[in-house]
């Protein structure tokens, strides 16, 4: 078996077996999803200051006993510069934080497992074993017990993060994964790496994952990113999340993101600002189903169909006169059974709607959870003192708030 | 006029928040410098060379506030520990010596911490051999079932317990003159119990770990580089109330027992400065503060410690983690308690030797950290604009080369006196 940590450092000979150099490093061609290909070795010449860069196409034999090349060092053309597309293995992969995509962590490369591929040397895989370290260390033989296994991801399946990272949702396994679970990994990398990774998610999908991250974190990231990055980011944010997101940020620094964002986006997220954050102003959202009292159940599932993708969930349809004042909520259960023709007005009951059932906006979170718990609510409205409905407060929001850091 | 007040109550408590928001790892990394070793260590420089040793302590505050400076500053560029940087920076080898090194001079202080307990408990006549075990059982049960940072919190609070010695210090009325003057002049012996009291005091004052908790303490507490400013001062005035104590016990101890020439030995002599102020109560306060303090040590390093491997390694870290996931995360830890207390359990240990030469260890080995914190504040590429300027590297490299000189001509001249 063909580890990284065998030859670098080793004696590059040339035909006649001499001694032309010492390996430095390796240089790669990565992409996604595949087992990389050694395109260069990094080799600094005897007599020599500079690296040179062999092609791998020289390579005679390359083991953990020897790299050799097929013909004497005059004869190579090597490179003096190649292009940054080349990953360098030494410098960018090892001892870096790596995404371990199956096991949801981050992890550190100890070593890197070369091997052939379809007769191309490659990357195979990244050891992230204790064992590997010893390796690395030079001390494997401390392990005569044999305690420490090799603990090896395949390449393919993860994602080095020191150069440029692209990496899609849709192509990637990262994809797989919950979007809190790519939150949690994002909080543990360094602030250039998470804020890279996110920037390399479609926009949609780092929006999910931004709102999971823990705040303190958020607006480091937010900030790192700049407005005109994180306004793509912020505005496909659901509102009440951009809203506590801008509080804390200091006012003028807020404005400026504010400024970046779309008309309608940032007129109501200035709506939610002003709400203290511990009140039901401040975590209530806007993003709720409304239809009018006059309505049948047929058009107002025609609605949901139409409008599904724009909500986060739709549990229950808030109905409001043309004065936006609230006048009751169907529950999804209800509208199901109605007969088709029936008017959203003559559905709501007693059970659904209570005059006590809403929430004032500067109920704290002790009173949105009594009235929440006692109506077994799910979500519930918070009007204003003519009876407006302003928003909504969803049960998670609470829990988000008694919770912070799930 | 109720709401009034409730509005008035909220500013405030805003206010209050955003305060406690920046204050912490300055004040609470420099304040734990002040744990069984720092306390012992400072007595025994008040109670055996007077106040001859203050121009260190004043060197030594500068030397503090611009290292404790520059590991906020790495914190907040890079929102990454230490021991994750070295590791990307310098390779595996020489993260693993670092770690190595790390590793010694933090069980060195763990142990030093024990021996505190071990002597607090002496003082009131309990034996170490009851004392010690409970104490690690203590830790133990508080750092895997309970609040880490609640207990953390619990234990800052009593360390207040050292503004005694600041009203100690006026009670006595210590000639205050002479300490200034002392300040100001150099005077050093060329004799090995000199330079290796002193080399305690740069130990346990500036320290490897006290390097790491506060970069990583920054970067958990989410601050980034706008905090920059409000940090330093932070970081400074940590610094100097910290060395300020530091500097009361000294003079509270050369003005009662360097006077009368008593050596310490045991816990009970540097307890007897506390006479001025408290009487026949000092030894009863004085084990009261040198319990709180070795707490707070015990609990804070083997964590640390734990974290900063961890980090460097790749291994999963936090009391989050399962037990066969974080199998290398809780073995350091409990690596960490264990040794110490049986190294404090061996019979006829002198205490007092121990939490001095713990603090040693931390100096000799300080320059290694310090030299690669200098190697990565100066590299653009990780720091960018903020690398170190001029004065923040002199004082850096005056404090390295200061101490490799004392450890040299402390390994001489103990060859010398041997030979």
């Amino acid at each position: 078996m063909l580890y990284l940590s065998h030859v670098l450092g080793a004696k590059v000979l040339d035909s006649a077996d001499h001694v032309v150099g010492v390996l430095q490093d390796l240089a790669i061609s990565h992409k996604v999803g595949e087992y990389a290909p050694v395109r260069f070795l990094v080799v600094k010449p005897v007599r020599a200051k500079k690296d040179v860069f062999i092609p791998y196409e020289y390579v005679d034999d390359f083991s953990k006993d020897e790299v050799s090349l097929t013909t004497s060092l005059k004869k190579v053309e090597f490179e003096k510069h190649i292009s940054n597309r080349f990953v360098f293995l030494d410098k960018d992969v090892l001892d870096q934080q790596i995404v371990d995509v199956s096991g949801i962590r981050v992890v550190r490369v100890n070593d890197l497992r070369m091997g052939k591929v379809n007769g191309k040397m490659c990357v195979l895989g990244i050891d992230i074993s204790t064992k590997g370290l010893l390796r690395r260390l030079k001390i494997e033989w401390m392990d005569f017990f044999n305690w420490f296994s090799v603990d090896m991801i395949d390449w393919r399946k993860a994602q080095p993060l020191r150069r440029e990272l692209k990496l899609s949702m849709s192509s990637n396994d990262l994809d797989r994964l919950h979007p809190a679970d790519l939150a949690n990994i994002i909080e543990d990398l360094n602030v250039q790496h998470g804020g890279r990774l996110v920037q390399s998610l479609d926009v949609k999908d780092a929006a999910k994952v931004l709102e999971e991250i823990e705040p303190k974190l958020q607006k480091i990231l937010v900030k790192y990113l700049g407005p005109d990055k994180a306004s793509d980011i912020l505005s496909q944010m659901s509102v009440d999340e951009v809203a506590d997101l801008m509080k804390s940020l200091p006012r003028e620094e807020a404005k400026v993101f504010l400024s970046h964002l779309r008309g309608s986006k940032m007129k109501n997220v200035e709506k939610l600002l002003i709400y203290p954050d511990d009140t039901a102003g401040g975590l209530m959202t806007l993003d709720f189903m409304k239809v009018s009292p006059e309505t049948t159940v047929k058009q107002a599932m025609e609605e949901i169909r139409r409008h599904s993708s724009k909500h986060r969930s739709v549990l229950y349809i808030y109905i409001i006169d043309e004065d936006e004042k609230f006048k009751g909520v169907v529950s999804l259960r209800s509208l199901i059974v109605a007969s088709a023709e029936k008017k959203m007005c003559d559905l709501t009951n007693e059970d659904d709607f209570h005059k006590n059932s809403t929430l004032k906006v500067e109920d704290d979170v002790d009173e949105i959870m009594e009235v929440m718990t006692k109506y077994d609510l799910f979500t519930a409205a918070v009007l204003d003192e003519s009876g407006k409905l302003l928003g909504i407060v969803s049960i998670d929001d609470v829990m988000r708030h008694l919770v912070p850091n799930a | 006029m109720v709401e009034a007040i409730k509005k008035r109550w909220q500013i405030l408590k805003y206010k209050f928040i955003f305060f406690l928001g920046v204050v912490g790892p300055g004040i609470i990394s420099a304040n734990a410098d002040n744990d069984a070793g720092g306390i012992t260590t400072y007595s025994v420089v008040g109670a055996h060379f007077g106040t001859k040793m203050l121009w260190v302590l004043l060197l030594v505050t500068f030397a503090l506030a611009v290292t404790q400076e520059m590991g906020v500053r790495i914190g907040l560029v890079t929102r990454q520990g230490l021991g994750g940087i070295i590791r990307e920076t310098f390779g595996v080898k020489l993260t693993a010596l670092v770690m190595f090194l790390m590793l010694i001079a933090n069980m060195g202080t763990v142990t030093a911490e024990f021996a505190g307990v071990a002597a607090s408990f002496g003082i009131i006549g309990v034996s170490k051999y009851v004392a010690v075990p409970i104490a690690a059982l203590f830790v133990f049960f508080v750092l895997f079932k309970g609040s880490f940072k609640t207990t953390q919190k619990i234990f800052l609070v009593f360390s207040f317990f050292y503004i005694v010695y600041i009203i100690n210090g006026f009670i006595i009325g210590p000639d205050f003159g002479q300490a200034m003057t002392d300040m100001v002049t150099p005077t050093i012996e060329f004799t090995p119990i000199f330079l290796i009291t002193m080399i305690a005091l740069i130990g346990t004052t500036i320290t490897p770990w006290g390097q790491f908790f506060i970069q990583s303490y920054v970067v958990d507490k989410g601050l980034d580089i706008q905090h920059y400013k409000a940090e330093k001062v932070e970081v400074y005035l940590g610094a100097i109330i910290t060395n300020v104590v530091s500097f009361f016990i000294i003079i509270s101890t050369a003005a009662t027992l360097y006077k009368v020439g008593i050596h310490i030995a045991d816990a009970g002599d540097a307890a007897a400065a506390l006479e001025p102020l408290a009487g026949h109560l000092a030894h009863f306060l004085f084990a009261f503060g040198l319990f709180v303090a070795s707490m707070l040590g015990a609990f804070i390093l083997p964590t640390a410690t734990a974290y900063a491997i961890c980090e460097a390694f790749g291994w999963e870290d936090g009391f989050d983690t399962d037990w066969s996931r974080g199998k290398y995360f809780y073995s350091i830890i409990l690596i960490t308690i264990i040794l110490p207390c049986l190294i404090v359990l061996i019979p006829k240990i002198s205490l007092v030797s121990i939490m001095v030469l713990s603090q040693d260890i931390n100096g000799i080995l300080l320059p290694f950290v310090l030299l690669f914190v200098l190697k990565i504040i100066n590299d653009k590429s990780i720091m960018g604009e903020y690398t170190n300027g001029f004065w923040s590297n002199l004082v850096a490299w005056i404090t390295i080369i200061g101490i490799i000189v004392a450890t040299v001509v402390l390994v001489a001249s103990s060859f010398f006196i041997l030979g």
